[in-house]
């Protein structure tokens, strides 16, 4: 018998090496301008808010009543506020609250999102029409309502039971009201943050799982178990990621417009949205008390949308095969 | 040809519900296979034709188990395999394998050609993991890919080499039994030519047996043994390649092969044609009787109630029409 | 059959270069492609996938999806270049004087407007026609393609009609302005067998009563047997041969056309025996050999066809037959 001979060598030239999917997306994300500019800004935020507490000059809380509502300088990089506490300490601390919530929001919604995105999309039937019919509910309630009413609700007797706890045992972990603020923070936010994250898994499952490669794992006798993590997964995983980092930066948005509103996180604890709401109320006599967190919060969504789009563009190349 | 048929296929049905309207309240039943009964013998081609929408895939993916059939029964190895859940077919299933159409959807794109290739053999425990690369590079060279090739993603591969490492990957499991889903119907001709080529030779070397599912009847005159028209969702004609090719006894099959443009200008130019008129009818309404009577040139008011028999008309050639064998009957 | 030499022809392309962006910078996906098509005539243009036969097409009323553009080149179409025109003409040009069928029926019309619609637009956009005039022509054009009771269909929606009622809808948009020129791109591919020669028939007879040209661009040398006057071969990029549809299947001369009609199965072959086909695959844009594009594919490459790119010459003693292959005109030389 004779084979029938190929000459296979007008494709795949021998002195490439094999380029996997991720990794072509990396280099697709490297040459986007834009992208790698909101990676770096990224980064440099996330190292502010690791390390921001050696970074920074004075406590965020110390107070200095004799230098208040000073304007930018040496001493000061975003002046001081109307306590005299030093506005560029506050915003590095108001980085770290950001990350922590958003960073803590998202992982909470994805793990969420995706479990139940994917076992509706994975088992269909019954349970992904209730899963799908809770996503909708959840989705169809005013997402500032909720907070609002969670906050309300819910603020009260925790701050209570806390303090009763404190009166008893005079640990002063009771005291720290900061716990009770990302508490309902955290939750609230992930409650209303998780049903976009389940949509799009089950999209993406509900698709993958007509595509020929799954059938012909099916048909290779293959168990569901391995066909969830060696087919399903790893293909559902590209948009998954551009979904979070689009959710990272609205988490920081949604962080701050609830602090703005005095429903997230309270002061003294600062936060970029609290601090825009103290500089709101001075901003025509000291223009540097709004800016300084306004456009470090705009920076941030800026470069976490940069960075998405880029995402997007790298992991889901349009008109590729 | 062994008398024992290697699959037997006894009137299969396989209906979908869909649901319609915009709270799904509406059920509707698409009939794409409807009774389809036939054998298929160990080392020969059998070939399904037919136009879109007329069954031939769904009996393949019903046929193998990957869809559940409403009824009727797929014989294999003693075994009724249609009435078995996923876990008792499992056995199965590595003697029974497929290859898809669309050459960039067949392959796992975040698993490497020797990872896609090398999956079943670990999985059925064919080989030992120090076994495995040389199984993968035997594979390859089986299909006529060099080994290297195992290190490589299936985006980084043309069309048709993707459908080589397909049937590499069907290959690895050492089935009897291929179904070619429309394998090289994506391709371009002159790679059409290689991957028919190759599958003949694979044939030869591994005694295999394959379910040839295809729109293409210049494409299964060359391969097949013998070939099988459906319309509709059900079984036209079956006939041996010669029987079939050179006797059609449908007015459907002699539709079809009227259709099909032979590459000769002077013939093309005095050639009469039979050129059915209108439209395949939607399967969810299917017609009554015979479900060609609303194409077909000789339909007569029988057709139109009666669904015909499906009978042996000469030894090996089937055919499901009332007109056939008339003449000579009356 | 074929237009009077003496005429000029409707559609002359000349050395069109078109070029894509890759990763790894631009590289040529259509490299000079000469094309002609006379007054009356059909041209039959064939070519495996990424051949650049449809891109040519597109190039031509500047229709180029993103990141494709024309580098060189000239295509006179009645005398005018299509390449240099302002937008204005073109758009008069487009839809008007030239005519286009796409392959896929059901992408290329819109679905949420009514066909009938869809095919007075163009009536009214090119010939100034007002709605009722308009309407009046679409029935009489859906009659023309072959639909069914024209004047309850052409209130319908595209999703109401079948795949090959679709291609016959997309058939009558194209000729709405009486075109001098239909482009028509795998009219056919996404049909089924019956389907495909029932707009075959219906083209072969529109172009006789319309008395047009068509452009017939597709992969199946079997298809335009029938069907035309010309068949221009194309080979990644660049047309290697060009002759009278007769000529063609009788005398195929480049070793890549020769090929491509071995690798058709035919009704005279043996069951199961093996077809003659041509080994590996078309160069990927941006890997084009230096010299011929086959070379690499072709069983008679001297060293010459690396070296050097062949163009387009007569093949001798056959009227229009042209042949872009070294090593076929030298044989044809030492034949005479």
């Amino acid at each position: 018998m004779t084979m029938t001979p190929v000459n296979l060598s007008s494709t795949v030239a021998d002195d490439e090496p094999p380029v996997s999917l991720w990794r072509d997306a990396w280099h697709r994300l490297l040459r986007n301008k834009l992208a790698v500019a909101g990676l770096a800004v990224v980064i440099l935020l996330a190292f502010v808010a690791v390390f921001g507490p050696w970074l920074t000059p004075y406590d965020f809380l110390t107070q200095d009543l004799s230098a208040r509502n000073q304007a930018p300088s040496l001493a000061h990089l975003f002046g001081t506020d109307d306590l005299g506490r030093d506005v560029f300490s506050r915003v590095v601390y108001g980085t770290r609250t950001a990350f922590v919530v958003a960073i803590v929001v998202t992982a909470i919604a994805v793990v969420i999102g995706v479990t139940l995105g994917a076992m509706a999309g994975f088992f269909g039937g019954m349970f992904d029409r209730v899963v799908m019919w809770f996503t909708d509910m959840t989705m169809s309630v005013p997402n500032l309502l909720l907070v609002v009413v969670i906050n309300a609700s819910l603020k009260t007797p925790i701050t209570a039971w806390m303090e009763a706890r404190y009166q008893a045992t005079l640990n002063p972990f009771y005291r720290e009201t900061i716990w009770v603020d990302f508490l309902l923070v955290f939750g609230s936010m992930a409650l209303i943050s998780w049903p976009p994250y389940a949509r799009l898994v089950r999209a993406q499952v509900l698709s993958i799982r007509g595509r020929p490669y799954v059938t012909a794992a099916r048909a290779l006798g293959l168990t569901n178990r391995l066909i969830l993590m060696r087919y399903i997964v790893p293909n559902a995983i590209g948009p998954l990621i551009v979904s979070v980092s689009a959710g990272l930066g609205t988490a920081m948005v949604l962080e701050s417009a609830f602090s703005f509103l005095g429903v997230g996180v309270n002061p003294p604890t600062p936060s970029w949205g609290n601090m825009i709401s103290d500089g709101l109320r001075v901003w025509q006599h000291y223009p540097h008390l709004l800016a300084a967190p306004a456009a470090v919060l705009g920076l941030a969504t800026v470069a976490f949308s940069f960075l998405g789009d880029g995402l997007n563009d790298a992991l889901n190349p349009r008109g590729s095969k | 040809m062994a008398a024992e048929p290697l699959i037997k296929v006894e009137n299969l049905v396989k209906h979908f519900v869909v649901r319609l309207g915009a709270f799904g309240e509406r059920g509707a039943t698409v009939y794409a296979v409807d009774d389809v009964s036939f054998d298929i013998f160990a080392g020969e081609t059998l070939s399904l034709v037919g136009e879109s929408g007329c069954g031939k895939s769904t009996t393949g993916f019903t046929l193998l188990n990957l869809q559940k059939a409403t009824s009727g029964k797929v014989i294999f190895q003693g075994e009724n395999i249609v009435s078995l859940d996923e876990k008792r077919m499992r056995p199965y299933r590595r003697e029974l394998q497929i290859v898809f159409q669309d050459p960039y959807s067949t392959l796992n794109p975040r698993m490497t050609i020797g990872e896609v290739v090398g999956e079943p053999i670990l999985f059925h425990k064919l080989a030992t993991k120090a076994e495995l690369p040389e199984c993968v590079s035997r594979l390859l060279a089986d299909v006529g890919l060099p080994a290297r090739f195992a290190q490589r993603y299936p985006h980084e591969l043309s069309g048709g080499q993707r459908q080589r490492v397909a049937i590499a990957r069907a290959l690895a499991c050492q089935p009897k039994f291929i179904v070619c889903d429309e394998a090289i119907s994506a391709l371009d001709v002159s790679v059409q030519a290689q991957i028919i080529n190759l599958l003949l030779d694979l044939q030869e070397k591994y005694g295999l047996t394959y379910l040839f599912i295809a729109h293409d009847l210049a494409v299964v005159r060359h391969i097949s043994t013998r070939v099988g028209v459906m319309y509709l969702g059900r079984m036209a004609e079956l006939a041996t390649r010669e029987q079939l090719f050179s006797n059609p006894l449908h007015p459907y099959t002699r539709a079809l092969l009227s259709a099909v443009p032979e590459a000769d200008p002077e013939l093309e130019k005095t050639r009469q044609r039979q050129i059915l008129t209108g439209d395949v009818p939607s399967p969810l309404a299917p017609p009554a009787g015979c479900r060609f009577h609303t194409r077909c040139p000789i339909a007569m008011d029988k057709c139109k109630a009666v669904v015909p028999e499906w009978r042996e008309v000469v030894p090996g050639h089937h055919v499901s029409c009332h007109a056939v064998g008339m003449e000579t009957a009356g | 059959m074929t237009a009077p030499a003496d005429n000029k022809p409707l559609l002359d392309v000349r050395g069109l270069t078109i070029e894509i962006d890759t990763r790894r910078g631009p590289a040529v996906i259509v490299d000079g492609i000469n094309l002609t098509v006379g007054k009356g005539e059909t041209l039959g243009v064939v070519g495996e996938s990424g051949c650049g036969k449809s891109l040519t097409m597109l190039s031509l009323v500047r229709l180029l999806p993103n990141k494709i553009r024309v580098k060189g080149g000239t295509a006179e179409f009645a005398g005018r270049d299509l390449l240099k025109m302002s937008k204005s003409e073109l758009r008069q040009v487009r839809g008007g004087k030239i005519g286009f069928v796409f392959q896929d029926p059901m992408t290329s019309l819109n679905p949420v407007m009514r066909i009938g619609d869809q095919l007075c637009e163009p009536l009214i956009y090119h010939r100034k026609m007002n709605k009722a005039d308009a309407r009046v022509r679409a029935i009489e054009l859906l009659r023309l393609v072959g639909i069914p009771g024209p004047e309850q269909r052409i209130e319908a929606y595209p999703h109401e009609l079948s795949g090959g009622m679709r291609q016959r809808v997309m058939i009558a948009i194209g000729l709405a302005c009486d075109p001098e020129l239909l482009i028509a791109d795998e009219p056919t591919t996404a049909l089924d067998v019956t389907i495909q020669a029932q707009i075959v028939d219906l083209v072969k007879d529109l172009r006789k009563k319309l008395n047009m040209s068509v452009v017939w661009i597709t992969h199946d040398l079997a298809l335009i047997a029938g069907l035309v006057d010309r068949v221009a071969v194309l080979y990644a990029g660049t047309v290697v041969e060009d002759a009278p549809v007769n000529e063609l299947f009788a005398r195929p001369t480049h070793p890549y056309t020769r090929g491509l009609l071995a690798s058709i199965p035919k009704l005279s072959d043996e069951r199961a025996s093996r077809l003659s086909s041509i080994g590996g695959t078309p160069p990927e844009p941006g890997r084009r050999p230096k010299g011929c594009p086959f070379a690499p594919r072709c069983g008679l490459a001297e060293s010459v066809c690396h070296e050097r790119v062949p163009v387009l010459e007569p093949v001798a003693g056959s009227g229009g037959h042209r042949v872009a292959c070294f090593v076929a005109q030298r044989q044809m030389m030492e034949a005479a």
